[in-house]
């Protein structure tokens, strides 16, 4: 075991996305035969990681070595010609075309100049005796008519039929049959001790991590927290590594006037949504956290009409409502802030003014016409109130830093009397200021006895900021976790 | 030293004042050469003569407007205008009074676009499929009224009041055009309804999560598309007093072409009514000009085309240094 080769190793990784600096410094060695775990919270820098190294993103700066010599690729096919694959989390599949046609998508094989389907289809045969990770895939099947975790298994079949030396996956169980991972990891073990396959191993659930993995690297704000070695490894010092805790008295103190519920989900059902029961009351701030896709945003979009649902009742200051409609929620006083803001909120072409006045247009302008003047003047004053920094109102909101525009999609529905309000990750991609700035403007709403509703991917904001926490699960709520119940470990322990 | 902030005063204010309104310079520059050039361009009769040939365009152009300034497109309007040109003929034909009859062509335009919405807003097709199609539909529905031949009939002199008719100096129709131009400029640059249909424009996603119902914008938008092209095609009427099957086909081009010229101007890189105006004004200058110059008629197509590249080409430059495109394509 110990005298291993090494066959990949980077130094000094880095790569920024405007302001954000996705990974940092990070420097690491495979050697032949590794089954390498990769983890860290969303938005650590595990999935910009391995982009890099599978060369579908090009680094900033630092180097990288495969087999002894220095690599610096500049597509992915250059990676995949020197036998480094990913199975992305998201499977990369052509819809339109079967299971085998995908999997050799790109290396078809031909008849002359033309495809020629039945070896394809032997082959993918083949290859899936020969990784029998799920015999009972039909190859031929469209992929569109495939389930989604049959899908992520052609994605990794894709990815094996280069032939790799290292094979990348991305969440690969995330989304398949408890039989097929276990399947899926005994493969893993196998071929690299048998081929000397290297595996880059990226999961959330802990124990297969753990279970599999000779070493686990964690990785924190796109920097290296450490590399365990397999005798080293161990959940709680795992989870402990994972998380960041000198944060604590960044964010203000907790509410203690908590009072009546204004807003009740009762027995939401939709298509992803089992049987969701929460309450929000007056003066406190409550956090939803679950890993991506468990279903939080569409919490928040049912609640504002967005998302229509199947069943459930949503109350609004003890008023029932089977339908929302979001004009309704926005007359009650109940505000959604989306994520994404340059996809949800943002209009390009506005002024600032503009972009502040959109939202209740009809209130700040009871006369028929808009008057420019009236409009600027009422605007500034909002962006002064909200600490808005800009030159002048006139200017593009795109001429702001991200943190700027966050506050004014803030002033934009606080400026009128807010009930609840609800936010989907407003922190994200902006500076540690704003983000302070921001916090404690969420408290004084709860001061002043509204409710927060706050969805955020970024679990020190979660535990740093929230009275009260819902987690989720796939769809379900796991637990309520109350005031002195708030840690980060008892989150991780119902979201895993 | 005082002197020379004075000077850097003045071009600060003179780029100032040109920014986004190249095009307007691009319209005095060309009224100044075509006057100098030509003996009868800048007279009476020629202005008038201008003014009677803009109208039209200008009332089709006001609702191709107000359509692509919600994301959405319409080739079927000049077709449209000429088949509704053909109806109301025939129902003025039929002893119908024009008081009835023109009031049923706007409606007939109305229709004609609510249809458009709905295969677009509400069954979600590609505005440029859905209306390429009606217009193909429409072009076999002029052939079928009208057998291919342009149609004549019996009609009272009143008729040509709207279309011929001046008041003073000024043709009734562009009154009529005027009054709208000013009611659509408002609407759209100082009204909240015209706030929501940039925004829904710009970005209908976010439109949607600050309470806008993007669908409700757009095919209000369609409607008022359609009440422009009934107005135009009963002008269209009283001005030709016949039906030709190809009524409203040479509005098509020019239209489109203004619209495309007025998202230079005034908010680049977004269609709006006052680009479109000036875009309309624009072309039926060129047009008149070179035929003031005696060029040969069929250059102004080749005029159109290369306006359009220049137009689309400076928004993309434009666009290109903020790192995006024009917004309506």
């Amino acid at each position: 075991m110990n005298n291993k080769k090494p066959i990949f190793s980077c130094n000094n990784l880095n790569k920024h996305f405007g302001a954000t600096h996705a990974v940092n410094n990070v420097s690491f060695t495979l050697n032949q035969g590794d089954i390498f775990g990769l983890v860290g919270e969303n938005g650590a820098g595990k999935s910009t990681l391995i982009k890099i190294i599978g060369g579908e993103c090009i680094p900033d700066s630092g180097n990288m070595f495969y087999k002894s010599s220095e690599i610096k690729w500049i597509k992915s096919s250059e990676a995949l010609k020197n036998k480094i694959s990913i199975a992305h989390q998201e499977p990369l599949l052509v819809f339109s075309l079967s299971a085998a046609e995908n999997i050799f998508l790109g290396q078809e094989c031909t008849k002359g100049i033309f495809i020629d389907e039945e070896e394809m289809l032997r082959k993918a045969r083949l290859l899936l005796k020969k990784y029998p990770i799920y015999p009972e895939l039909i190859l031929d099947k469209k992929v569109d008519e495939l389930s989604l975790d049959e899908r992520m298994i052609v994605e990794i079949l894709k990815a094996l039929s280069y032939e790799p030396n290292i094979l990348i996956l991305d969440e690969p169980t995330a989304s398949l049959p408890r039989k097929a991972s276990e399947v899926l990891l005994k493969l893993l073990e196998d071929l690299s001790k048998e081929k000397k396959i290297t595996f880059i191993y990226i999961s959330h659930k802990l124990e297969e991590a753990i279970e599999v993995c000779n070493k686990i690297m964690v990785m924190r704000n796109g920097e290296k927290v450490g590399i365990l070695q397999k005798e080293e490894i161990d959940r709680n010092l795992v989870i402990r590594m994972m998380i960041n805790r000198d944060l604590n008295q960044f964010y203000p103190k907790k509410s203690e006037n908590i009072e009546n519920t204004v807003l009740q989900v009762e027995n939401l059902n939709t298509e992803n949504l089992k049987n969701i029961n929460i309450e929000v009351k007056t003066g406190e701030i409550v956090g939803l956290y679950g890993l991506l896709g468990a279903g939080m945003n569409e919490i928040a979009l049912s609640i504002f009409g967005i998302n229509n649902f199947k069943e459930g009742v949503i109350s609004v200051n003890g008023e029932k409502l089977h339908r929302v409609e979001v004009s309704d929620m926005i007359n009650k006083g109940v505000y959604l802030i989306p994520p994404d803001k340059h996809r949800f909120s943002l209009f390009d072409s506005f002024t600032i003014g503009e972009n502040i006045t959109i939202t209740h247009l009809y209130n700040v302008f009871p006369e028929f016409l808009i008057s420019k003047i009236k409009e600027n003047r009422f605007a500034e004053k909002q962006a002064d109130k909200f600490g808005v920094k800009y030159e002048n109102i006139n200017q593009l909101i795109n001429e702001l830093s991200g943190g700027n525009q966050q506050k004014i999609i803030l002033t934009r529905w606080l400026f009128k009397e807010c009930n609840i309000l609800i936010l989907v990750d407003p922190t994200v991609g902006i500076d540690i200021g704003a983000k302070r700035d921001i916090y404690n403007l969420l408290r004084s709403l709860t001061d002043n006895k509204k409710a927060v509703l706050l969805i955020s991917s970024e679990i020190n904001e979660i535990v740093g900021i929230s009275d009260r926490i819902y987690t989720m699960r796939r769809g379900k709520i796991t637990a309520e976790i109350k005031k002195d119940q708030i840690t980060q470990e008892n989150i991780l322990k119902n979201i895993l | 030293m005082e002197k020379m902030d004075n000077k850097k005063d003045f071009s600060a204010n003179l780029a100032k004042l040109i920014k986004n309104r190249e095009l307007l310079i691009i319209l005095i520059i060309l009224i100044v050469f075509f006057s100098v050039m030509s003996d009868t361009f800048f007279t009476t009769s020629n202005i008038t003569n201008i003014l009677l040939t803009t109208s039209i365009g200008g009332l089709l152009a006001l609702g191709l407007a107000l359509v692509m300034m919600c994301g959405d497109f319409d080739l079927s309007f000049a077709s449209a205008c000429g088949l509704i040109n053909i109806i109301i003929l025939i129902l003025i034909d039929k002893g119908l009074s024009l008081w009835i009859v023109f009031p049923l062509g706007i409606l007939a335009g109305v229709l004609w676009a609510g249809l458009n919405s709905l295969l677009i807003v509400k069954l979600g097709m590609h505005a440029f499929v859905a209306t390429i199609a009606t217009w193909t539909m429409c072009t076999g529905f002029i052939y079928w009224i009208s057998g291919g031949a342009t149609f004549y009939g019996d009609y009272p002199k009143s008729l040509t009041f709207i279309g011929r008719g001046t008041i003073g100096i000024f043709p009734v129709s562009s009154i009529i055009f005027a009054v709208f131009a000013v009611i659509t400029i408002l609407l759209t640059n100082y009204s909240k309804f015209g706030r929501h249909i940039y925004a829904v424009g710009d970005n209908s996603e976010a439109a949607e999560y600050v309470g806008i119902d993007s669908k409700k914008i757009r095919i209000i938008s369609f409607l008022l598309e359609g009440f422009f092209i009934g107005l135009a095609a009963v002008i269209l009427s009283s001005k030709l007093c016949s039906g030709p099957a190809t009524g409203g086909s040479g509005f098509q081009m020019p239209v489109i072409a203004s619209a495309f010229l007025g998202a230079t101007v005034f908010r680049p890189g977004l269609v709006n009514v006052g680009g479109s105006i000036l875009g309309v004004f624009l072309l039926s200058i060129i047009e008149n000009g070179l035929v003031m110059l005696n060029v040969r008629w069929y250059f102004k197509y080749i005029i159109q085309g290369l306006i359009i590249i220049g137009a689309i080409t400076s928004i993309s430059l434009r666009g290109k240094s903020k790192g995006e495109g024009p917004k309506f394509l």
